[in-house]
């Protein structure tokens, strides 16, 4: 099947709020998410964006039953190692479930590594929940390391209250 | 790459005064003043001293390939990739190599799909001698009220060792939850060959 990656524009957020939504109720956690369109458009597209989004598109006549010619996206930013320097941060990785075993994921997470690389970072990194095994089984095969499972990594978060209250001065 | 405090049982009631765009700590229980500010770039040599003596304590000093030139270049140009703030005491209580910045923490702003704009601690360190004088807390509440000022964060992410139990405690106590134990969230790095192999791979433009 044809596919092209190209770099995510303002007008794509209102496909990626919906595949961000798709990817939530994969990982069981559709509750979780309060960014809508609105604040995609104003994260990622102003002066200082906080992510960057390359976007899978099929031609038309591939599209899906609702319509959709975008049927993928990667959102990424750059991070830091304090030991290995600049690195870049794969916040979401998703196909939609009729466009998988297409080679389509690769190219996205390749594109992402290529980018970082071109930036001068020397790692890429993003978390995956452990019950997620296709997914897992999938990057294991590219040449990963989990962090956690061998080093005892642990993703740690404050937010709501805790966050508020550790912010007053 | 990870934290070092411990639990702060010395000081009973910490008192802050708030002097230009530093955070000077006034303890009653301890007589330690410090003063919290950004760091500058001729900080970098200190920060890199530091992040060697947080690997040697992980046991992976080897695994330390950047410099101060490192974070000169990276932390202090048009768009940096990260910010950091230093704790520095006065000259009459200097380390016993003479050292006043005794403390660190090295931050940048990320992005969560699911809640929005989010700061991310890479490190949060206090030397050893410096402990039990709510440095760690001073630092961690700065970047706290930075990251909610500037760029209106709902979230604060870190990563720590398992076994690191001072450390988890620490940010237990301050109400962190641990996304790994409660929702399996693992961290998963591509590097060296591994990544170029993943980048040799992408669809030509």
């Amino acid at each position: 099947m044809d596919f092209s990656i190209r770099a995510a524009n303002v007008e794509d957020c209102k496909d990626i709020a919906r595949m961000i939504t798709e990817l939530a109720e994969y990982e069981k956690m559709a509750d979780h998410v309060k960014v809508n369109q609105r604040d995609l458009e104003q994260d990622g597209f102003s002066k200082n964006p906080f992510f960057h989004g390359i976007m899978a598109e099929v031609p038309e006549q591939h599209k899906t039953k609702e319509g959709h010619t975008k049927i993928g996206y990667a959102l990424y930013f750059y991070s830091y190692s304090s030991w290995k320097g600049r690195a870049v941060y794969m916040e979401d990785l998703y196909v939609m479930p009729e466009f998988r075993g297409k080679g389509i994921g690769k190219a996205l997470m390749s594109k992402v590594a290529q980018l970082g690389l071109a930036a001068g970072c020397n790692q890429l990194n993003f978390t995956v929940l452990d019950w997620n095994k296709s997914s897992l089984d999938f990057y294991l095969s590219q040449g990963c390391f989990d962090v956690t499972a061998n080093m005892g990594y642990h993703c740690m978060r404050c937010e709501g209250e805790a966050l508020e209250h550790l912010a007053q001065p | 790459m990870c934290f070092l405090l411990t639990p702060l049982d010395k000081v009973s009631t910490p008192l802050w005064l708030k002097k230009k765009n530093t955070l000077v700590f006034v303890s009653s229980a301890v007589v330690m003043n410090f003063k919290i500010r950004a760091a500058t770039k001729e900080d970098c040599k200190d920060i890199s001293r530091m992040i060697m003596e947080l690997a040697v304590y992980v046991k992976m000093p080897d695994q330390v390939k950047i410099s101060h030139e490192e974070l000169q270049r990276d932390g202090f140009c048009q768009n940096p990739f990260f910010e950091c703030l230093v704790a520095e005491i006065p000259k009459e209580h200097k380390s016993k190599e003479g050292f006043t910045v005794v403390g660190y923490v090295l931050y940048f702003y990320t992005y969560s799909t699911r809640k929005g704009s989010t700061v991310y601690l890479e490190d949060l360190y206090v030397m050893p001698e410096f402990r039990g004088n709510g440095i760690g807390t001073g630092l961690l509440s700065k970047v706290a009220e930075v990251a909610k000022k500037k760029k209106q964060c709902v979230q604060l992410q870190l990563s720590v060792f398992d076994w690191n139990t001072p450390s988890r405690d620490f940010y237990a106590a301050k109400g962190a939850q641990d996304l790994t134990d409660t929702e399996g969230w693992h961290f998963i790095c591509f590097d060296g060959q591994n990544l170029d192999n993943l980048a040799n791979g992408a669809p030509k433009d």
